[in-house]
């Protein structure tokens, strides 16, 4: 790298604890010229759901982010954003809220600022799918934000299918009162780079805050998912769970941080994160970080990285299933509990779709 | 001198919040042998860890006697000290600590008294020979990995080495096969002589079939519903509880 | 619930400060006249020198750490780099003068060295001032010397490997010691020769408001097998010592090297340490590191294998206590097919002291059919210490078995429950169940340090027994 295209560099998406420089993984760098600013409206929205229980309207919401992915990235949201969804959550509905983000020539660039507060004793379902065509160049800058307060039951279901050539960039913080309860389900197959920053402030007593991602990386897609999980209440849960798998010269930095902080008595935080590559030439990186200023927890995290079990592939071979047909088999398998977690079929079958076509 | 070992005196225990017993009458004398029988969840192991005053568990009313001492609010090392041992029904496993180093400094805090390195390692290997435990056992780290059964056979040969004035069996024959039963019995036949008891808390009766008892009670729902000799066993693996229950 | 008194290491031995009585103390600070004056003290060769002084220039242009333990309260102006005591190198124990000697009785080298090693080297601040092996290990041709008179002696065998394998703009604190390196042991051993007991090199700290900068190369010929242990302490000042030591360990095809470290600097050190090995084919490299003093440490061991079939451990424990911070772990670089590693590290963290385990496990593309597996268990005693695990898995291949697996938490109250039932106090239980959990390291260190390890958990286990 030459010093003059250096300095267009910015790093973003930095681990909450830094580790030495020479592994790699502190941070990611983008070139500025990646971040695109869009001054048209987004328009090709479309929001399926129930209007009575769920109040949505174009606001502003003031933005102020502990993570994210990076100053000039959250000031882009703030500054520049084009599209912007106030949610509030007034009562309990188990009828979906869809939001179909569909890319197009006209609509490439969405630069968005989502902000949901779910009151004291709701629950709601909340899809945000971004889907481009093939040939579109789309790019991505979100942020989204919740807090859920007492009681409340969120769950949030964001499918990435953008095109192998799009920028995708999310920051998400949530802030989950006592006994509230936050669910995500992420789905990332799309983009030619994904840099995703997570955030969980589980503040209260009894918070649960769940976190599954399923990933899948092909040609040369970069993943740099940064996943942070503070624990501030008593007896508070923390859980994250991410199934992927890289071919070719795929690239995926996993950085998982769960952190207890000072007083969160009896808390439970877990982390499990499995890579299966199915090339020689694809990158895992993993950061599975631990943090404890507190002694009355439970933390582990477990992290595994290899090929498919040649054994589950030779006895699904000899059912007559051709190399290919057994990997998709056995991603698909390791991919299910997660999915499990959707429970729209529609949904469920348009991803088990782009498995096979990314697969393929 | 009275002949009385523990007396429990309208014993309330609560877990958390919950209550669990709700007034329990016991008297175990020296040389006798008790069975407390009961459903599940009708409060047995609570009242084998009230005894030995485990912290989760908080005590709402009565007292527990113990040779002529309230020994409601002592820790439990101090009553185990004074010559109770329990036998868990999941007995903890702890890394890195051998069978034999363990029982060893268990055996000193007991006794006060020095162990006699050579004796004590007999002692040992004799406990072990007739439990039909693998003395390699003694070497490995404690309860770490054992099964189930040798978990169960651990307790009983740590009952045998710490010889407490009370033992109390908590679940000690569930989960084990017949064979395994017989030798538990057997450790329990070998314990037992006119200056101590033995308390055995189980569901079932199995271990009944293999040992002579002195007393048979029938706990439900927190409290003592029948008292009775062996033949009350017998009564309840014919009919089951469903006569003692409301 | 009261908490158990886990009490520090009696760290009386330890502590006797001898008089700081040098021959020769250099003024403080860090400059390019400093480390000249260093290099004329020391006689060096003109190699030597040069590569003193390339390395201070590498040294002023890195910067300090960007991650890890704040290390602001070091300041190089107030350290003395180079203490040279008042004695030569000695052959025999009568030869070293009274109080350095007694030093290392107090510290049980010379029994030691009588009972179970076959070769012992002590520094003494700045220089080596004893050196002695067994007659027929120099016979098999086996040499064990400090790196001063290696220089001299081995000049073809030092050059070849001194600071190669950890180059010296490795970081800031590596290239420090490349500029005002002093003492340290130099080791080979020759083709198919296997040791049957270890050789000890032990460095003592004495001067205050200095540093130590020892260099350990150790050479281990194809087919050959050693145990090399290391043992650092220093009496507490009031201000800040350093130590940056380096080793370098050369392990070639079918050798075999255990280095066993037992690390309890005072708690005013600043222990910023780098050591590395270079594996060969069917090699193999286990560390067994304990960690318990200084105040601040920043020390993860390189295994780099690079030959086929090449294998390492690391099985290391750190006990963090009031004011340390002890940032340590492990790094493996797979550069070869079928090569493994084992990681299975523990800390205790306790009176609002810090453990992190932080590390690298790196395979490279060329690495198919290797395997690694990596353990971590943290230990928190109270609510006001820390425990950090910062593992950094880096798989650039398909053709790999690679696992990692972290717990953190405390004793639990039920395994209390169920030792006080068996007549133990709930500090005894306690004490039992961290002396366990220590176990699995204690185990493989040498058995003197084992000893140690357990004082320092203050279990009367064995004691009481009679």
């Amino acid at each position: 790298m030459d010093n003059k295209k250096g300095k267009n560099m910015l790093r973003i998406n930095e681990t909450p604890v830094r580790t030495s420089k020479s592994f790699n993984i502190n941070d990611i760098n983008i070139n500025e010229t990646e971040i695109e600013n869009e001054s048209n409206v987004f328009e090709n929205v479309e929001i399926i759901g129930d209007s009575s229980k769920i109040q949505i309207s174009n606001n502003k919401t003031p933005i102020n982010l502990k993570y994210g992915l990076g100053e000039e990235l959250t000031n882009q949201v703030k500054n520049n954003s084009n599209q912007e969804f106030q949610i509030v959550v007034d009562s309990k509905t188990n009828k979906e809220t869809i939001f179909n983000f569909d890319f197009n020539k006209t609509n490439s660039s969405l630069i968005e600022n989502i902000d949901i507060l779910a009151n004291e004793g709701t629950s709601a379902t909340f899809v945000f799918k971004y889907e481009s065509l093939k040939d579109v160049e789309a790019y991505h800058n979100g942020i989204i934000k919740l807090n859920a307060k007492e009681n409340s039951n969120i769950n949030i279901i964001i499918i990435n299918l953008l095109s192998d050539n799009s920028k995708n960039l999310l920051a998400i913080e949530n802030t989950i009162e006592k006994n509230a309860n936050v669910t995500y389900t992420i789905v990332d197959f799309g983009g030619e780079k994904t840099v995703t920053n997570y955030y969980s402030n589980v503040a209260g007593d009894f918070a649960k805050s769940n976190l599954n991602t399923i990933y899948l990386g092909k040609d040369k897609q970069v993943l740099d998912l940064n996943y942070i999980a503070e624990l501030y209440g008593e007896k508070s849960n923390v859980n994250i769970e991410v199934q992927g798998a890289l071919k070719d010269k795929a690239r995926k930095n996993f950085k998982g941080t769960i952190d207890f902080k000072k007083g969160c008595k009896k808390a439970v935080g877990e982390e499990n994160e499995n890579c299966m590559l199915l090339s020689d030439t694809a990158k895992s990186i993993a950061l599975p970080m631990l943090l404890c200023s507190e002694e009355d927890v439970e933390g582990a995290h477990s992290s595994s990285a290899g090929k498919i079990g040649e054994k589950e592939l030779f006895y699904i071979m000899s059912r007559g299933f051709e190399l290919k047909e057994a990997q998709k088999l056995l991603v698909r398998a390791n991919f299910n509990k997660i999915l499990e977690n959707i429970s729209n079929e529609d949904l469920k079958n348009l991803i088990l779709k782009n498995i096979d076509l990314k697969l393929d | 001198m009275s002949n009385t070992l523990i007396e429990l005196k309208d014993l309330h225990v609560n877990a958390g919040e919950k209550e669990i017993l709700k007034g329990i009458n016991l008297k175990i004398n020296k040389g006798e042998i008790h069975v407390i029988m009961g459903p599940n969840g009708s409060g047995k192991t609570t009242t084998a860890n009230a005894i030995l005053n485990n912290p989760e568990y908080t005590k709402t009313a009565g007292q527990v006697i113990y040779e002529g001492e309230n020994i409601n609010d002592l820790k439990t090392d101090e009553i185990a000290r004074k010559g109770v041992f329990m036998s868990f029904q999941l007995p903890e496993e702890i890394p890195g600590i051998s069978v034999t180093n363990f029982l060893k400094y268990a055996k000193n805090k007991i006794t006060g008294q020095p162990v006699k390195i050579f004796q004590f390692k007999d002692e040992l290997k004799k406990y072990m020979e007739e439990l039909n435990m693998n003395p390699k056992n003694m070497d490995r780290s404690l309860n770490v990995g054992f099964s189930g059964g040798e978990k169960k056979k651990n307790e009983i040969l740590q009952m045998l080495v710490l010889n407490p004035k009370l033992a109390i069996l908590d679940e000690t024959d569930s989960g084990l096969d017949v064979d395994a039963i017989k030798t538990v019995s057997k450790g329990i036949e070998m314990f037992k002589n006119e200056n101590n008891a033995v308390l055995i808390i189980t569901h079932n009766n199995k271990i009944l079939h293999s040992l002579k008892v002195d007393y048979v009670h029938v706990l439900v729902d927190g409290k003592i519903v029948a008292t009775g000799t062996q033949e009350l066993a017998t009564e309840i693996e014919n009919n089951g509880y469903s006569k003692y229950k409301k | 619930m009261a908490k158990t008194q886990v009490e520090d290491i009696d760290r009386n031995v330890y502590d006797i400060k001898d008089k700081d009585n040098y021959d020769f103390k250099i003024e403080k600070g860090i400059t390019k006249e400093i480390v000249e004056e260093i290099s004329k003290q020391k006689n060096d060769p003109e190699w030597m020198r040069e590569f003193r002084l390339k390395a201070l220039e590498v040294y002023n242009s890195l910067e300090m750490p960007t991650w890890g333990p704040d290390l602001s309260e070091l300041n190089m102006e107030e350290i003395a780099t180079y203490v040279r005591p008042k004695t030569k190198l000695n052959t025999s124990w009568d030869d070293v003068p009274d109080d350095i000697k007694n030093t290392f009785d107090r510290l049980g080298i010379p029994e030691a060295e009588r009972k179970s090693l076959a070769g012992v080297g002590a520094q003494y601040d700045s220089e080596v001032v004893y050196h002695s092996m067994k007659e027929d290990l120099i016979k098999q041709g086996v040499i064990y010397t400090d790196m001063e008179t290696a220089i001299r002696e081995y000049p073809d065998l030092v050059k070849q490997y001194f600071m190669k394998c950890v180059p010296v703009n490795d970081h800031k604190f590596v290239a420090l010691h490349g500029a005002v390196w002093s003492g340290g042991s130099f080791v080979y051993v020759p083709k198919n020769v296997k040791l049957d007991f270890p050789l000890q090199s032990y460095f003592r700290l004495n001067s205050p408001e200095s540093g130590q900068f020892e260099h350990t190369l150790i050479i281990v010929e194809e087919g050959a097998s050693l145990h090399f242990i290391e043992g650092c302490s220093a009496p507490k000042y009031n201000k800040i010592n350093l130590h940056a030591g380096c080793v370098e360990l050369i392990v070639k095809d079918n050798a075999y090297l255990r280095y066993s470290t037992i690390e309890n600097w005072s708690k005013n050190m600043m222990n910023l340490n780098t050591k590395k090995a270079m594996i060969g084919k069917n090699a193999q490299v286990d560390w067994v590191t304990g960690s318990f003093g200084s105040k601040i440490s920043m020390l993860y061991p390189l295994s780099q294998l690079n030959g086929e079939g090449a294998k390492t451990e690391y099985t290391g424990i750190s006990f963090a206590g009031e004011g340390q911070n002890l940032d340590t772990g492990f790094k493996a670089i797979h550069n070869a097919p079928n090569t493994s590693s084992v990681v299975n590290a523990k800390s205790i963290s306790k009176n609002g002291g810090k453990c992190t385990y932080r590390s690298l496990i790196k395979i490279s593309p060329k690495a198919k059919g290797s395997k690694s597996s990596v353990s971590c268990e943290s230990l928190m005693l109270d609510d006001i210490s820390v425990s950090d695990t910062i593992p950094v898995n880096d798989i650039q291949t398909d053709d790999v078995e690679f696992s990692h697996e972290a717990k953190i938490g405390k004793i639990s109250d039920k395994t209390i429950f169920y030792l006080m039932s068996r007549g133990l106090s709930e500090e005894d239980a306690k004490a039992m169940i961290v002396r366990g959990f220590a176990y699995p390291i204690s185990k493989e260190l040498p058995v003197e340090y084992a000893v140690e390890m357990n004082n320092l958990i203050n279990l009367e286990l064995e004691g009481c027994i009679g």
